[in-house]
């Protein structure tokens, strides 16, 4: 049961990418100029851990060890072909937006590194609460993150605006530099309050 | 040669499995994705051109054989009788590759209702002004049966200066798009007329 | 000329790297020294090429006449594990100078967004054949330029004070960000 918990909760503070996990920072880079972006791709790499990690588990015993990164580049490839078809279905304007960062969650190096450091060999249920675990630390950094950058880059969040017309938003940080400079603040904040609570952080 | 047995049979497993189940969900989803698409890239233009909600439009839709090649048409139904179409047509030629446009057609008066440019890649500032209103509002009222051409060549479209290859590829899309209506008026209302009755035929 | 003004906007304004935010991964990994930015640089050009080439004909001749187009995400990254593979034995046999110098980054190119990346772009524009070959080498070119700058910057980084909670990862995203501003100043060379 400890277990169960300590797993549950490691990706939303202990390995919380992209922050403390520096994995998967293209899309955390990319689509966060709004919340909306943010939060949809978050959920589509949720959606694609848990499965994968879930499905991998499954065959660990099966996958010879020789084609092991190649039936798990197959098994996530399918999930994200997926994730492409339901968003195009069902969210046709966010799956415009986020483009070929939709495909791309195929190389994001977290659902890969996720695969081969615990799916492979945890049982199934405990890779799924893993990746679930994982994706929603993920979803919540890349909405943090879009959150930030739209209020004060664009004066809305979530489309809704939240500033009056006396403010002047800060443009650059809808822009590329903008990413790079936000993400790069909140690590360097969260590496100060890991050294104030004492934690030993190597980065 | 057991051990590659195994590798190739649990590999061509995978691949089976998920090809499978990749396949199956596109036909499921296939034409809502198609929807989708039409309702968000053609149906603003459609609204425009033939002012009525793009979700009654998008039902009407026929594909025309010309002598240019294949063209998309949707068409509106008053009273009985077909009285508006939209006809896509894609023009070649353009600096940054092929346009598409729509052109609207009223069936009363033989008059085009308008221009709307689905999809360009053309350059911002120059020939992306193929957007702009104070250009397409040209094709207001024009005739199907005269040939619409640049004032250089007798017509009477003020051409974008500085961007010829785009107000050429423009003149490509629109002479297709007059010649497919004006060559296939009969395939077109008989068309129109199997549809309906086939509509009715379900009902 | 357009296929120049093509090759500099993909170098310069459109740079992969810090305009379009592809191989961050490896951007943040293995630019540390510059050295090792070099071989990485020279191993994404050489695969990325490859694989843009392989990817687009697969994609025309094979998936759109049979219109597979909706497996495509599946079909490259497919494509582009066995191309690094290949690549590999090919060069561990033939010649081992070359395998020494770029053999330990072949295997991080797989999960490199920036190959990916530029196949996926290949097809979003549309390209030709060699508008997408272009495309492809002075996209990667332009990941080597950024890797190398960036690079010398961290080296610099490296012997200067920098604030404890900022160092690593940190400072390096920031100076990326400040990078990033600077190759802005090239949009006016294009359009």
């Amino acid at each position: 049961m400890s277990r169960f918990l300590s797993v549950l909760v490691h990706g939303i503070w202990k390995d919380l990418p992209p922050f403390r996990l520096v994995l998967g920072l293209c899309p955390a880079l990319a689509v966060t100029a709004s919340a909306n972006n943010g939060m949809g791709m978050g959920l589509s790499v949720t959606f694609v851990l848990i499965f994968s990690n879930l499905t991998i588990s499954l065959l660990r015993n099966i996958i010879p060890d020789k084609v092991r990164i190649a039936s798990y580049i197959v098994i996530i490839a399918t999930l994200v072909v997926l994730v492409e078809m339901i968003l195009q279905a069902y969210f046709f304007g966010l799956s415009q937006q986020l483009g070929i960062y939709i495909p791309l969650i195929v190389v994001n190096c977290i659902i890969l590194g996720r695969a081969e450091a615990f799916a492979a060999r945890n049982p199934a249920f405990l890779s799924a609460v893993d990746g679930f675990s994982v994706g929603l630390g993920f979803t919540f950094s890349l909405t943090l993150v879009g959150s930030i950058r739209e209020i004060l880059g664009a004066g809305t969040w979530f489309g809704i605006p939240l500033t009056g017309p006396d403010f002047e938003p800060f443009a650059f940080l809808v822009k590329a530099p903008g990413a790079f400079i936000c993400l790069g603040l909140i690590l360097g904040l969260m590496n100060a309050y890991g050294r104030w609570r004492g934690e030993n952080v190597i980065q | 040669m057991r051990e590659i047995a195994k590798l190739v049979l649990v590999l061509g497993l995978i691949c089976g499995i998920s090809a499978g189940s990749l396949s199956t969900v596109r036909t499921y989803l296939a034409d809502r994705i198609e929807q989708q698409n039409d309702l968000f890239v053609r149906g603003p233009a459609l609204e425009l051109l033939l002012q009525q909600p793009a979700q009654d439009i998008l039902a009407n839709k026929l594909i025309i054989d010309s002598p240019e090649g294949q063209a998309l048409l949707f068409y509106i139904m008053d009273t009985g009788r077909v009285s508006g179409l939209a006809i896509e047509t894609v023009g070649k030629g353009g600096y940054g590759g092929d346009i598409s446009l729509m052109l609207g057609v009223n069936m009363e008066s033989n008059q085009l209702l308008g221009l709307e440019i689905i999809k360009h890649q053309e350059t911002p500032g120059i020939g992306a002004q193929i957007e702009k209103t104070t250009f397409r509002n040209q094709w207001r009222k024009l005739s199907t049966r005269d040939p619409v051409r640049l004032i250089a060549a007798g017509g009477t479209i003020d051409g974008i200066s500085g961007a010829t290859y785009s107000t050429n590829a423009v003149m490509d899309g629109t002479q297709k798009a007059i010649s497919a209506f004006n060559n296939s008026k009969d395939q077109i209302s008989e068309l129109i007329q199997q549809a309906n009755s086939a509509d009715q035929q379900i009902e | 000329m357009d296929l120049i003004l093509l090759a500099i906007s993909a170098i310069f304004v459109n740079n992969i790297l810090l305009a379009q935010y592809l191989g961050n991964c490896p951007f943040m990994g293995v630019s540390k020294k510059l050295s090792t930015s070099l071989g990485m640089g020279v191993a994404v050009i050489f695969v990325a090429t490859l694989a843009s080439i392989f990817t687009w004909l697969v994609y025309y001749y094979i998936l759109v006449p049979l219109e597979l187009k909706y497996i495509q995400t599946l079909i490259f990254i497919l494509i582009i594990a066995s191309l690094v593979q290949f690549v590999e034995i090919f060069l561990k046999r033939f010649s081992k100078g070359l395998y020494n110098a770029l053999g330990i980054y072949l295997p991080l190119i797989t999960t490199n967004c920036a190959v990916m990346g530029i196949a996926l772009l290949n097809i979003k524009h549309e390209f030709g054949f060699w508008e997408m070959v272009v495309f492809s080498i002075s996209s990667a070119a332009g990941f080597t330029l950024a890797i190398l700058l960036f690079a010398s910057i961290r080296e610099r980084l490296f012997i200067s004070h920098v604030p404890q909670f900022m160092r690593g990862s940190a400072i390096a995203l920031v100076t990326a960000g400040i990078m990033s501003l600077s190759f802005m100043g090239f949009c006016g060379m294009v359009n």
